[in-house]
């Protein structure tokens, strides 16, 4: 790490190496990344207290298998959805992989290439909520299936939790692409790669919310 | 070091400087400082709001049948007399405290992120008016300040009072996180050589300690007071058991934190009293290594005990079990670090000044409100005192007459450094024996009357129930407490302008932030200290006792007062600061206008006009919060040595 | 690891991964997801318990893969591990200690 540190210095550049022999900023960001494991944890656990105890009234009025809310999450969608997601962490550590080697032109390719992939999330998360609206499965501690109303807190829990892993994915697109004319502008920067390497552990953690989520809230 | 020795009294305090105040270079600052400053004054402000509300509530509690407050207000009162003292009072000074001291401690020139830590204070501040702003707009949050479901939803709680509550405390939230990560990163990653992990002064130790539970814990009343403002605002019904929702769960994601928030309020003042003990004892402290790991006990074991708040709620014998006797392991740690504060007085050779006093003020009075906790963590006596006055005591004896005491301590030991004067000593005993007395007078008389089974929360009561004269005896210590808060004010005004000139060591004190000058440049250390010790600067100034564990008696403190020389200070100009910013205070105001608006975008106050402007202020604020991110990014690539070469 | 502005060979042993590796991991990675669909088709004829065993296994080899590689945690320096980690064991913590209480078992939380 000495030496990485010095060559710091040679390029005119603060050494942001500390006593830890770490970046101060990537420090910061893991640090954040851990606050933001408990946050979506607290999410999820809501989702799934409130969905067992749905699976629990059902089941006692005998009228489980046709009315679990589950059924109005299509299986295909999101599948498709985690795939992007998935797909955009792999463009991600290339496009980073991209920027160490400095090939500035598979870099644009691939950092634009996870930009495309994150907007798709976002946009098939938009679609699969107006969707879900559509089918009855509304932000109120009741939905209505197949003409019955059913007391569930499911469209509550399921609405707040995937939409703010909607917002940090969003939020992360528009860094994404304050990133990209960053490193357009100032191709020499020596900043570039941990500008990228930052955007892309935020980004990473953000697909892996949604390996807890699609595993938790669409398959079990 | 080379400093350059001129006496006392030839040297004017560089407060002093002429002209109007200039506002810009603190308004705009990134200087960790003058930031601690800010937080200390505002948080000393919101002290004596909070103090006025509990006193009105005392005057209305001091005779039975009392009419002098409506129930109504009764409730804001007390609601907001918790959630500043918590919130605004208590957090917000350990962080000032924190901010003005850790970086001196570690040998560091600020903190890490200077524009994130200016990004925190006009956060807090925005959050602390938006809180108040509530008295004037139809009524404060009433729900308390653990603001139980179902008691806050809409329907029993239909003044906007618990929105303002949500989004302001949301807006501190935001700034203590940020804030914590700025203290954890410059912690770990800013230390000057030599200052290693286990050199670093307990202060410091515990600043990093409660920030890592500061970003685990927050996260959970986050969720919790999401999914609380999305019951009010949209029906939601996440805690509203009538519509398929949960009160309880509301208490597991607040206790969840609320837990580890009381360790949040005390464990930097543990710190200043580790740092405090030992220099008025002239001796190092006693089993550093135990001190310093049983913060990180009690900081680990506050994660899982927080359902001990909950007894009430009844949670089954095997639950309530295992939450009692976690929450009586807790006094293992703290156990150790009272009788290693005690050892490091013991044969010490023991100064009782002010700050001293104030230290062994707090440990006295510590140790009763930890008894009185480990009494509430046996389930059975729990039931019998929960929701009573006995648990006012105790909250009050660990946080008034643990936190509050311990910050005394830490401003009379750390005045001189912050402002080149020493307070008053002689006022400043008057009134830490004044705040000791009455301080006893008004909450001791709370655990009889708890026993005696007078409810918290109550805004008056029947006479004849044994309750009267205590009650009587309680309010009169308020007003005893108060007039010694005025006598602090008195001091610290007076001993601003004519106060005793301090020296740079005016304590004769081991650590690094009293080898610079009082107060210290803005670029604290013309050079970056070397360290070689847990106590640099005793080592520097006895060496012949380097090493040894027994300090002894020394020389009289030194009289002298260091200033860097003219030379110097010329050769501190390469010393690159990070430049004055407006883009944080910016940010956090179009996030507290945002928020505003955000609180009435979905109420049915004067119809369409009122969600038309609570729209407009959403858009003022986004549009706010936009202009401070360019201004952000241009500002920070002046302080980027490429960027601002290659602009 | 930090500063990648001259690359230094010897220090970032780790950081050699090739573009080829990070292909494969994806590849892994977008399998594994395939699988856990395919038993989510097939459910009912495994059982239950057994879908939800592998369910798991897959989910957190899947999670492990983007922190450990994508992430880089692996080899990276032991702060950011515990910092991670940490609350990671305490989120844990949460979501089994909540679920364990609001089941109301009777005996252990009822």
């Amino acid at each position: 790490m000495s030496a990485t540190s010095h060559a710091h210095d040679e390029a005119g550049q603060a050494p942001l190496v500390g006593s830890l022999g770490v970046d101060s900023r990537k420090l910061g960001l893991w640090a954040f990344i851990g606050s933001e494991t408990l946050f979506f944890t607290a999410l999820i656990t809501t989702h799934l207290i409130f969905y067992a105890r749905t699976k629990a009234d059902l089941a006692a009025k005998g009228m489980l298998e046709h009315m679990d809310p589950k059924l109005y999450l299509g299986i295909d969608l999101t599948t498709i959805l985690a795939a992007i997601l998935l797909a955009s962490s792999l463009t991600m550590v290339l496009a980073l992989a991209a920027t160490k080697s400095k090939e500035w032109p598979k870099f644009r390719f691939w950092l634009l290439a996870t930009i495309v992939l994150g907007s798709a999330f976002v946009l098939g998360q938009v679609y699969e909520f107006t969707h879900l609206y559509h089918e009855g499965l509304k932000l109120a501690p009741q939905y209505v299936y197949e003409g019955e109303t059913v007391k569930s807190l499911f469209g509550v829990t399921f609405f707040v939790m995937t939409g703010f892993h909607g917002l940090h994915v969003t939020l992360g697109v528009v860094w994404l692409i304050a990133v990209y004319f960053k490193v357009r502008r100032f191709a020499a920067s020596p900043e570039n790669p941990m500008d990228v390497e930052l955007v892309g552990l935020y980004w990473h953690f953000v697909d892996l919310v949604w390996v807890a989520i699609f595993t938790l809230v669409y398959l079990i | 070091m080379a400093i350059a020795e001129q006496k006392l009294t030839s040297v004017s305090p560089a407060t002093a400087s002429s002209g109007s105040f200039p506002w810009r270079t603190w308004l705009a600052t990134v200087d960790h400082k003058k930031i601690g400053i800010i937080y200390i004054v505002s948080a000393f402000v919101f002290f004596l709001l909070g103090g006025i509300e509990a006193m009105l509530m005392r005057v209305q509690l001091g005779t039975p049948n009392n009419t002098f407050l409506s129930a109504d207000v009764y409730n804001q009162l007390f609601t907001m007399h918790a959630t500043t003292m918590i919130f605004l009072m208590v957090m917000p000074m350990n962080v000032g405290i924190g901010n003005y001291v850790v970086p001196l401690m570690i040998g560091a020139r600020d903190m890490a992120f200077p524009r994130l830590n200016a990004l925190s204070i006009w956060l807090f501040l925005g959050g602390g008016l938006l809180l108040y702003l509530s008295f004037l707009t139809g009524g404060a949050p009433n729900g308390g300040w653990f603001a139980y479901a179902p008691l806050t939803q809409v329907q029993y709680s239909p003044t906007a009072g618990m929105d303002y509550w949500i989004l302001g405390l949301g807006l501190t939230g935001i700034a203590s996180i940020a804030g914590a990560l700025n203290f954890i990163v410059t912690v770990l990653n800013m230390r000057a050589p030599g200052m290693s992990i286990n050199r670093m002064p307990l202060f410091v130790w515990m600043n990093l300690v409660v920030s890592f539970i500061i970003i685990f814990a927050f996260p959970t009343f986050t969720v919790g007071s999401i999914q609380l403002l999305f019951d009010r605002q949209f029906g939601a019904a996440f805690f509203n058991p009538a519509q398929g929702g949960d009160a309880v769960l509301w208490q597991h994601l607040f206790w969840f934190f609320g837990h580890p928030e009381v360790y949040i309020l005390i464990l930097p003042v543990m710190g200043m009293i580790s740092e405090i003990l030992p220099v008025f004892s002239r001796k190092p402290i006693f089993g550093y290594s135990f001190v310093a790991f049983s913060g990180v006990g009690i900081g680990f074991l506050g994660f899982i005990v927080w359902a001990h708040h909950m007894f009430g709620v009844g949670m089954g014998p095997m639950a309530n079990a295992f939450f009692a006797a976690a929450s009586m392991v807790i006094a293992i740690p703290t156990g150790v670090k009272i009788f290693n504060w005690i050892a490091t007085m013991w044969a010490g050779d023991v100064r009782l000044t002010t700050a001293m006093l104030y230290a062994i003020g707090f440990i006295s009075m510590f140790i009763i409100g930890g008894i009185s906790g480990i009494t509430l963590a046996s389930p059975p006596i729990d039931l019998q005192q929960t929701d009573t006055y006995y648990v006012v005591a105790h909250l009050h004896y660990v946080l008034f007459g643990g936190s509050i005491l311990g910050l005394f301590a830490g401003a009379f030991y750390w005045f001189p450094k912050m402002t080149g004067r020493l307070l008053n000593e002689r006022i400043g005993k008057i009134q830490f024996w004044l705040m000791m007395i009455s301080f006893n007078i008004t909450f001791f008389p709370m655990h009889i009357v708890g026993t005696e089974g007078m409810p918290r929360r109550i805004y008056t009561y029947e006479a004849g129930m044994g309750w009267d004269m205590w009650n009587f005896i309680e309010t009169i210590g308020t007003f005893l407490l108060a007039f010694s808060v005025l006598i602090f004010i008195y001091n610290v005004l007076s001993s601003l302008r004519n106060g005793e000139v301090a020296s740079n060591d005016p304590w004769d004190a081991a650590t690094l932030e009293w080898t610079i000058p009082s107060p210290p440049p803005s670029y604290n250390f013309l050079h970056i200290p070397v360290v070689n010790s847990r106590r640099p600067l005793w080592d520097a100034k006895y060496p012949h006792a380097a090493g040894d564990d027994h300090h002894g008696p020394s020389s009289a403190p030194s009289q002298v007062r260091y200033e860097y020389t003219d030379e110097e200070t010329e050769g501190a100009k390469d010393i690159h600061m990070p430049s004055l910013t407006f883009s944080p205070m910016i940010f956090s105001g179009g996030l507290t206008v945002a928020s505003l608006g955000f609180i009435y975008i979905n109420k049915d106050i004067l119809g369409l006009p009122t969600r038309v402007a609570a729209l407009g202020f959403i858009l003022i604020g986004i549009v706010m919060v936009s202009i401070a991110i360019r201004g952000w990014i241009l500002d920070s690539r002046k302080d980027s040595p490429y960027l601002s070469q290659h602009h | 690891m930090a500063e990648h502005a001259t690359h230094d060979q010897h220090a970032e042993s780790h950081e050699s991964h090739s573009t080829r590796f990070y292909w494969m991991i994806g590849a892994i990675l977008a399998v594994i997801t395939a699988v856990e669909v395919a038993i989510f088709l097939v459910k009912d004829t495994i059982g239950h318990e057994l879908f939800l065993a592998i369910l798991f296994i897959l989910s957190i080899a899947k999670g492990a893969g983007v922190v450990m590689y994508f992430m880089h945690l692996r080899g990276d320096a032991r702060i950011f591990q515990l910092v991670f980690i940490v609350p990671f064991l305490l989120a844990v913590t949460l979501c089994l200690g909540f679920l364990t209480i609001f089941s109301h078992h009777v005996g252990i939380a009822g």
